[in-house]
């Protein structure tokens, strides 16, 4: 169906009665302050009358992961002494539609879904949002320079998996959108608001990322053999051991559990957790065998282009660039996979100024 | 730059870098060298002769460089830091806190005219003050008229707009630490923050345990702080950060009289430390 883009609030106010729905649009903090300024933050934010939508442009600084693996979940309350009982916390059975998520995003609910959904292992709390949840995502028009998807084998143009796949109308300029219903689900949703069709049309689909890097297609082959490697001490230094890059990452999903104690009642909860930190992998007697930031970017790494290939065969990097721009120390995910590509796997030693050595 | 072109400069680093690593006593020399954008540089630690080569100079070299000293506590070699003026006060930050030895140091100082970063425009230390060898001519230093007025604005708000401001601020905090980790006035061997099994601070990332976070941050560092803008230039949810230890620097500054961190001769941190003439009308 094609959506004037004058038409996009009526249509997210229609799908509105039946769910909660998540779009791009800007946060503003005013500071009330003499000369304060007001500040603004792109994220996913529920659908308000006469919300701004910002679906081009760049991308959200957070992911919109925690729609479905939420920052702090809790998890079951209790009460412990003589009257010790427990009460599961289920989350609540909300129909919520994810609306305007880029491809790369999608791409990381793909394997978010293969972590907490197969292999045996369900996990009951994403499930049960995960099902819930509606996706239309929006193929990009204008790539950010640190996006580098397509050079991770994303379509930055168009979704698969997703529920509706959205793109600007061709010779529109902007002004309309098609829309495409991939699943069941999808086209529940067009059906909704095809009062508002203006008619076939064809979708432009023809972005591509600004960043175009050079990866190995073997890398993750290529690296499960360099874990010793001089590269790592090189390339770490720089990193200042903040969990930024873990925790503006669509694919990091790690988590820890941890009680909330008010005397004898209490809450156990599980948080995002970053295996850049120094007690990630501590042991209770204080042994850690990831001491510095050098074992602890090396697992991140290794995880995103190596050990997930190995497990679910797919590379975890989906290239959306968050952790590029916003790294504090300016540290580059794509550089790295350049240089390992580019690297010996059997060196002994690791220089960034090659051919110069004596 | 008085004197030394940027390009001038640049060389200048690379021959006392290749001086310092020829001794045999430096292990790495701390700089920064370029990245695939034009307008971003990197921390970089050059190891050998060539990668000297790597390191830059320019507008955008706006990351700090001493805290990077704290990465071995104990090192076999020395490690070489390519300081400017804020890169100086920090290692004099680490070195009055007794984290770093100054033998373990060689301080490449480099005079600074700024750099496309906005805290440098309150600048008041272009000249590095501590150094091993100096890199190009010491500038007249300026004095920042408007060091609190940002904070003299905020201050006149109700404390009910203020903690409204301050909590929408840390809905935003997505608990990653980056503040802490360049900051070099948060140099303790293990943060309070890592020791999750005390209780002391929770790892969940909502309003309550990230503003015990920002609240304890602010009054750890607050009498320490040497304004390098370091954890409001690093957040990635744009905290305005630096209005908390600015606060507490200009309470300082009316109660104590003229106070500035990460000087050579740096005196006890003012909140450490007890003098039977301090001010105590509060009492």
């Amino acid at each position: 169906m094609k959506l004037a883009k004058k038409d996009l609030n009526k249509a997210l106010e229609i799908l509105s009665a039946g769910a909660i729905v998540f779009a791009p649009t800007f946060e503003m903090i005013e500071d009330k302050s003499e000369g304060g300024q007001t500040m603004a933050e792109k994220k996913f934010m529920p659908y308000k009358e006469g919300m701004f939508i910002a679906l081009d442009g760049p991308n959200t600084v957070k992911p919109p992961k925690d729609i479905l693996f939420p920052n702090v979940e809790k998890m079951y309350r209790y009460k412990t002494g003589v009257n010790a009982e427990i009460q599961e916390i289920i989350p609540e059975d909300t129909k919520k539609i994810l609306f305007g998520i880029r491809p790369c995003d999608m791409r990381s609910i793909d394997s978010m879904d293969k972590v907490f959904l197969t292999k045996e292992y369900v996990d009951s709390y994403y499930a049960k949002r995960r099902e819930n949840v509606v996706t239309v995502a929006f193929g990009c028009t204008e790539p950010e320079r640190t996006c580098f998807c397509d050079s991770m084998g994303i379509d930055p143009n168009n979704a698969p998996s997703a529920d509706v796949m959205m793109n600007v109308a061709k010779g529109s300029n902007g002004d309309a959108f098609i829309l495409e219903a991939y699943t069941d689900k999808g086209k529940e949703l067009l059906e909704q608001i095809k009062s508002l069709d203006g008619g076939a049309g064809e979708a432009q689909r023809d972005t591509k990322c600004q960043l175009q890097i050079n990866k190995d297609p073997e890398l993750d082959k290529k690296l499960a053999g360099m874990f010793e490697h001089p590269i790592w001490d090189k390339i770490t230094k720089g990193c200042i051991g903040c969990g930024t890059c873990t925790f503006v990452c669509p694919t990091c999903y790690c988590f820890d559990i941890d009680n909330e104690n008010y005397g004898a009642e209490g809450c156990k909860y599980r948080c995002w957790d970053s295996c850049m930190f120094s007690d990630y992998t501590r042991m209770a007697g204080g042994a850690n065998p990831r001491p510095t930031k050098k074992e602890r970017l090396r697992n991140r790494y290794m995880h995103k282009l190596s050990y997930f290939n190995e497990r679910y065969g797919e590379t975890l990097c989906v290239g959306c660039g968050r952790c590029v721009a916003n790294c504090p120390s300016h540290l580059d995910i794509s550089e790295f996979i350049e240089k390992a590509t580019a690297a010996d796997p059997n060196a002994e030693t690791y220089t960034d100024a090659p051919g110069k050595e004596a | 730059m008085a004197g030394l072109t940027e390009a001038q400069v640049q060389d200048r680093i690379r021959e006392e870098a290749k001086k310092a690593l020829a001794t045999g006593e430096v292990s790495a020399v701390v700089g920064w060298t370029s990245t695939r954008f034009e307008d971003k540089t990197k921390p970089y630690f050059a190891e050998t002769e060539a990668e000297c080569d790597l390191l830059v100079w320019n507008k955008y070299c706006i990351n700090g460089t001493g805290k990077f000293a704290l990465d071995d506590r104990y090192p076999e070699k020395k490690i070489a830091i390519i300081a400017r003026g804020c890169d100086s006060r920090a290692l004099n930050r680490m070195l009055r806190d007794k984290q770093l030895k100054r033998e373990n140091l060689y301080i490449i100082g480099v005079v600074c005219d700024g750099k496309e970063n906005a805290v440098c425009e309150g600048c008041q230390h272009k000249n590095p003050l501590t150094y091993d060898v100096l890199i190009g001519e010491p500038v007249e230093e300026q004095i920042d008229a408007d060091r609190f007025k940002e904070i003299e604005a905020f201050e006149k708000l109700s404390p009910d707009e203020r903690y409204e401001y301050w909590a929408k601020q840390y809905d935003k905090c997505i608990h990653c630490y980056a503040c802490r980790n360049a900051c070099p006035a948060c140099n303790c061997v293990e943060c309070y923050a890592d020791q999750y099994r005390t209780g002391w601070q929770g790892k969940a990332a909502d309003r309550e345990q990230n503003q015990v976070y920002g609240l304890t941050r602010a009054y750890h560092v607050g009498d320490r702080c040497i304004e390098c803008g370091e954890c409001e230039r690093v957040c990635p949810m744009n905290l305005p950060i630096m209005r908390q230890t600015k606060k507490m620097l200009k309470d300082i500054n009316d109660l104590f009289g003229d106070y500035e961190c990460g000087l050579p001769d740096d005196a006890m941190p003012i909140l450490g430390s007890y003098k039977l003439e301090d001010p105590d009308e509060f009492m």
